[in-house]
C-alpha cells in the first residue's frame, strides 16, 4: 500500500532530463521548417513525464512546529523548474487570512490556486457565521478538495498553521489527500535536512527569539544542503493575535554570518592534492 | 510499513495497529490512530493510502451513525462489515480506495467478531486477522499460539508479542503502536506503545 | 365544491382534506376483507376471497391465492384493495427486501421495510398526475430485534404496528369484534379460530369454505433458527372452517 517514493533522494533532475529526452532525439525534427516535436511513440505519455519534470516538484523547504508561545512557520524562497532556478524570491507562506497560514511545496500554481480558493472560502464562512473559521475546519476544507482531485495530478504539500479558540494548531495536508496535526512538521525536497536540525533543537518551552532562531537555521541548513531550497529564510510567528512576519534574511548572508570564518565549516577542508 | 493485527478472544475482539504516518520516506507522525470507531461497539482498523484510508472510514461512520439514528436500531458487525464491502466493491470499478481493513465487533447475544477485508473487497470472518508485511511473521505465530478461550490478558500478551517479533524481524518495523479492545463494555484503548520502549 | 379539489391530488380543499386518497381508501372499504392477529408464538393472517365466477380456473397460476403473498422468508403480507395496484407495491417490497439483503447480509427488519414502502405510497399523495394505491395491506414477520409483529398501511402511506387489525369490507365490524375477544397472551391456536369466528361474523355470505377464505401463519421453528410462512391448504382449512360455521349456527339457533 505505502509506495515508497525514493525519488527526492536521487540526485539532481539533470539525470531524469537525460533519460525523457536522448541527445539523439532531441536533435531530430519531424521536418525542418514546422515546430520540432520529439521522436516519441506515446507522445501523451511523454508529455505527461515532461510536465512532471518541468513542475517545480518538492524543490522546497518549509517546516512548522507548536511550541509553549504559539506557532512557528518558516520557509525558503527557491522556485526552480528542473536545473533552473526560475525565481529566488518566491512567497512560500500564503497569508489566508490574519490569523492562518499556508505554506507552499509541491507545484507552486496548485499552492498559489486552492490556498487562495481556500482563503475565500474561510472568508465565506466568516460571514455567514459570524466567528472565524478553526485551522481544523479550514484544513479539512483543503484536504476535501484534495481528495475529490485525487489521481489528477495535483502536487501540493502544505502545513496550515493557525489560532484559533482552541489554540495554536498545525495541520498537514497533502495531495495525496492525506490530513493529519501534529507538533512538528515538515515538508518539501529539504524537509530531511530541515528534520536533522529541527528535531534536535525542538523544545515545547523555548523562548520566542529561540524557536524563531530555530526554524531559520533548520531553513538555513537545509537550504545548504538542497541544491533546490534556497533564496531568502521567511520566519512567521503565529499567537493568539495572529500571526506577524519576524524575519527575511537571504541565506547567503547567514552563511557567512553563521561562519564568519570558513575553516569553522565541517565542509571545509584542504583539497587533497 | 502499515501493520493491522486482529484476534477474536473468547468474549471480545483485540485489534492492534501502528500508528506512524509516513510521508514517502518520512514518518512525519508517531501517534496516528488508525483504529476508528463505528460506534460504540464497532471498530475499524484501517491500513493503506492516508487520504483513502481517513475519506472511507469517516464516509463508513456517517451512513452507519444515520443508519442506526433513521431506524433506531443498531447495526450489526456483520451487516457493517457486509455494507462496507459493498461501497468498497462499488468503489473498485470507479474510484478505488486504497485501503485494507479489519472490522471488530462485539455485538449484544451474539458476541465478538472479526473480518478482514482488502481493497479488493475481498472480505472473510476470521479468528484471527492481519494486512502489511508485519502480518507475515505475527499470523504464523497467531496460528500457533491462538485458542478460543484466549482470556484478555492472554491476547494482550500474544499481541505485545507479535509487536516484539515484528520489531525483531521486519527491516521497517514502525516504533510506535497502539492496542484497542472491544467487548460487551464497549470499546477502550488498552495499550500504547511508544517509540522508546 | 368538492369537484374542484378532486381532481388532483396534490391540492387540499378547504377543510384540509385529500379527496383522492379518500376515494382510495373508500375503494378498499368495498373490497375483500384481511385480517390479522399476533400472538404469543406467531402471526396469523386471514382473508376473504371474492370468487366472481364459477368459470374461474382457481387452479391457475396467480389465480388460487390473491390475497396473501409472502414479501421475504420472514415476511408475509395481505392486500384489500385493488389487485392489480397490490402487484405493484408487493414487487417493491420484495425488490427493497432483496437489496437490503445483498447490502446487509441479513434479513430486513419488518418495520423498516413497511416504513420503505409506505415512503414510496406516500409520494402518490403529493405528486401530481398519478393517482395513489388503492391498497391496504396487513403485514406479518418476525425479525431478531422485535420477535413477531404484524402492521397495516394504507394508500395515504401511514402504517402502525398491531396487536389485531382488519383492513377492507366490514372492516370495523371485524375491529369491535377483535377488540372484544384480543387477550394479550392469545396463542396462534387460539388466535387462527378468532380469526375464522371474525370472519364468519363479517363475511357477507352465510358459511365459510375454502374456496372463500385464505389463511396463512407465520411461526419460527427454533431448531432451525427459520421463520415458517405456512398457507392452509384446502383440505387443512376445511375442518376448522367446518367447526366455525357449526358453532355460529348453534350462536343463531340459540338466538332464535
Amino acid at each position: 500500500m505505502d509506495r515508497m517514493d525514493l525519488s527526492c533522494l536521487e540526485s539532481a533532475p539533470r539525470s531524469r532530463a537525460a533519460e525523457l529526452c536522448p541527445a539523439d532525439l532531441m536533435s531530430q525534427s519531424v521536418s525542418g521548417s514546422s515546430f520540432p516535436l520529439p521522436q516519441v511513440q506515446d507522445m501523451d505519455a511523454f508529455q505527461r513525464d515532461a510536465m512532471a519534470y518541468i513542475k517545480p516538484n518538492h524543490g522546497t523547504t518549509t517546516l512548522g512546529f507548536i511550541f509553549e508561545h504559539g506557532v512557528i512557520v518558516a520557509v525558503d524562497s527557491r522556485a526552480s523548474s528542473g536545473t533552473y532556478i526560475s525565481s529566488q524570491t518566491v512567497k512560500k507562506v500564503i497569508e489566508i487570512n490574519p490569523f492562518l497560514l499556508g505554506t507552499m511545496a509541491g507545484g507552486a500554481a496548485d499552492c498559489q490556486f486552492w490556498q487562495r480558493n481556500l482563503g475565500m472560502r474561510c472568508r465565506l464562512y466568516e460571514l455567514n457565521n459570524n466567528r472565524r473559521i478553526s485551522v481544523r475546519a479550514a484544513s479539512k476544507l483543503l484536504a476535501n478538495t484534495m481528495f475529490s482531485y485525487k489521481g489528477m495530478g495535483l502536487s501540493m504539500g502544505t502545513m496550515i498553521a493557525g489560532y484559533d479558540p482552541t489554540g495554536p494548531a498545525l495541520w498537514y495536508v497533502d495531495s495525496d489527500g492525506q490530513r493529519t496535526s501534529g507538533k512538528v512538521f515538515s515538508v518539501g525536497s529539504g524537509s530531511l535536512y530541515a528534520y536533522g536540525v529541527l528535531d534536535n533543537g525542538y523544545k515545547w518551552d523555548m523562548a520566542v527569539e529561540d524557536a524563531i532562531e530555530l526554524g531559520q537555521r533548520s531553513i538555513y541548513h537545509a537550504t545548504f544542503r538542497d541544491a533546490v531550497s534556497g533564496g531568502t529564510v521567511s520566519v512567521y510567528h503565529v499567537t493568539k493575535d495572529g500571526w506577524t512576519k519576524v524575519r527575511g534574511v537571504d541565506v547567503g548572508q547567514l552563511h557567512y554570518k553563521y561562519y564568519p570564518e570558513c575553516d569553522l565549516h565541517p565542509c571545509h577542508g584542504k583539497p587533497p592534492i | 510499513m502499515d501493520y493491522l493485527m486482529g484476534l477474536r478472544g473468547k468474549d471480545y475482539v483485540m485489534v492492534c495497529s501502528d500508528t506512524t504516518a509516513v510521508q514517502q520516506i518520512i514518518t512525519i507522525k508517531h501517534d496516528e490512530d488508525k483504529l476508528m470507531s463505528v460506534d460504540d461497539h464497532t471498530l475499524l482498523a484501517l491500513s493503506g493510502e492516508p487520504g483513502d484510508r481517513v475519506q472511507f472510514s469517516e464516509f463508513i461512520k456517517a451512513n452507519v451513525q444515520l443508519y442506526n439514528l433513521r431506524n433506531s436500531r443498531k447495526l450489526g458487525t456483520k451487516a457493517t462489515a457486509n455494507y462496507l464491502r459493498g461501497e468498497l466493491a462499488t468503489a473498485l470499478r470507479k474510484r478505488p480506495y486504497s485501503t485494507n481493513l479489519l472490522i471488530a465487533g462485539y455485538d449484544k447475544g451474539k458476541g465478538p467478531s472479526l473480518y478482514w477485508c482488502d481493497y479488493l473487497a475481498t472480505m472473510h470472518k476470521m479468528n484471527i486477522a492481519g494486512t502489511g508485511y508485519g502480518s507475515y511473521f505475527v499470523l504464523s505465530m497467531f496460528d500457533r499460539l491462538w485458542h478460543k478461550e484466549l482470556t484478555e490478558e492472554e491476547g494482550l500478551a500474544l499481541m505485545l508479542k507479535g509487536i516484539d517479533e515484528v520489531k525483531k524481524r521486519l527491516v521497517v518495523a514502525p516504533p510506535s503502536y497502539c492496542i484497542k479492545i472491544i467487548d460487551a463494555n464497549g470499546t477502550r484503548t488498552i495499550k500504547t506503545i511508544s517509540d522508546s520502549e | 365544491m368538492a369537484r374542484r379539489y378532486d381532481s388532483r391530488t396534490t391540492i387540499f380543499s378547504p377543510e384540509g382534506r385529500l379527496y383522492q386518497v379518500e376515494y382510495a381508501m373508500e375503494a378498499i372499504s368495498n373490497a375483500g376483507a384481511a385480517l390479522g392477529i399476533l400472538a404469543t408464538d406467531g402471526v396469523v393472517l386471514a382473508a376473504e376471497k371474492k370468487i366472481l365466477s364459477k368459470l374461474l380456473d382457481t387452479g391457475a397460476v396467480g389465480v388460487r391465492r390473491e390475497k396473501m403473498y409472502k414479501l421475504d422468508d420472514h415476511i408475509a403480507c395481505a392486500v384489500a384493495g385493488i389487485t392489480s395496484d397490490a402487484n405493484i407495491l408487493i414487487n417493491t417490497c420484495r425488490l427493497s427486501a432483496q437489496r437490503y439483503q445483498f447490502a446487509y447480509q441479513e434479513p430486513i427488519p419488518v418495520e423498516q421495510l413497511v416504513r420503505a414502502l409506505c415512503d414510496n405510497k406516500q409520494g402518490y399523495t403529493q405528486f401530481g398526475g398519478l393517482r395513489p394505491f388503492g391498497v391496504s395491506l396487513l403485514y406479518a414477520g418476525w425479525d431478531d430485534d422485535r420477535g413477531f409483529q404484524l402492521y397495516q398501511s394504507d394508500p395515504s402511506g401511514n402504517y402502525g404496528g398491531w396487536k389485531a387489525t382488519a383492513i377492507g369490507a366490514n372492516a370495523h365490524a371485524a375491529q369491535n369484534i377483535l377488540k372484544q375477544d384480543y387477550k394479550e397472551d392469545i396463542t396462534l391456536e387460539a388466535a387462527v379460530k378468532l380469526v375464522i369466528k371474525v370472519l364468519n361474523k363479517t363475511m357477507d355470505s352465510t358459511t365459510l369454505s375454502p374456496d372463500k377464505v385464505e389463511l396463512a401463519t407465520i411461526t419460527r421453528n427454533e431448531d432451525k433458527d427459520q421463520v415458517v410462512f405456512h398457507i392452509y391448504k384446502d383440505d387443512e382449512l376445511k375442518p376448522l372452517l367446518d367447526t366455525a360455521n357449526e358453532a355460529h349456527q348453534r350462536e343463531k339457533d340459540a338466538e332464535a
